[in-house]
């Protein structure tokens, strides 16, 4: 097996330039990584994610009208959401401005706006882009 | 000598396109995209509708390229690994 890269050509010996190098690499580089939309999945998999309000980093901040995380007992602001949200009631919440259950709507609207500002890397983002994809 | 064999869908069920030297791969059958670095794509060639273990995978490729490595059958044997897991090869 050693030898099929050392096959003469035809000049004998000489190896045209034309013929690329391929490096096969170390045996634990990886080299595939499959893209997976969380929506690939199944749609299963958005009625069940879920996104904290707040992120745990910030348990028992409250929310701010326009979606900020703010100092626990702030004015005006909205307690925690006691439960995570799940991807239905997020997407209802969203897309319908439906509560989820227990949620006074200026809460909710609160609650929607945190999640409109959720990035990447912070917890529940991954749940709210899947609820953007088109189905 | 011989190790499991593989082989891998015909090229039409994937639509490949190179980016920078990586190449996104959507695989039709499952619908899924993945990207892979070299080797893997030059495997998944070689496996086309055609089945293979590492040793003739290595040859077929060797038809193309210049292979640099220090053991191609197991690094080959590695990427096979990982392109069954994708779901890109199988068992033949």
């Amino acid at each position: 097996m050693s030898d099929v890269d050392d096959k003469p050509s035809e000049e004998g010996g000489f190896r045209p330039s034309r013929r690329t190098v391929l490096v096969l690499g170390a045996a634990a580089a990886s080299t595939v990584v499959t893209i997976r939309p969380a929506l690939a999945q199944t749609a299963g998999s958005v009625m069940t994610c879920e996104i904290p309000i707040p992120a745990p980093s910030a348990a028992g901040s409250f929310i701010s009208d326009d979606g900020s995380v703010v100092a626990a007992g702030t004015p005006g602001a909205h307690p925690p959401l006691a439960r995570p949200l799940k991807g239905e009631e997020a997407k209802q919440l969203l897309q319908s401005g439906i509560a989820p259950p227990g949620v006074d709507s200026r809460s909710a609207q609160a609650y929607a706006q945190y999640i409109r500002r959720l990035q990447a890397g912070m917890s529940g983002f991954t749940c709210f882009a899947s609820l953007q994809m088109p189905r | 000598m011989a190790g499991p064999r593989f082989i891998a869908d015909p090229p039409e069920a994937a639509k490949a396109v190179a980016l920078d030297g990586l190449t996104a791969l959507y695989h039709r059958p499952s619908g899924l995209t993945h990207i892979l670095a070299p080797p893997a794509p030059q495997i998944l060639a070689a496996l086309a509708g055609k089945p293979g273990d590492a040793a003739e995978i290595a040859l077929r490729i060797a038809a193309e390229f210049e292979l640099e490595a220090e053991d191609a059958e197991a690094a080959i044997g590695a990427r096979l690994a990982e392109l069954e897991a994708a779901g890109l090869v199988r068992r033949a």
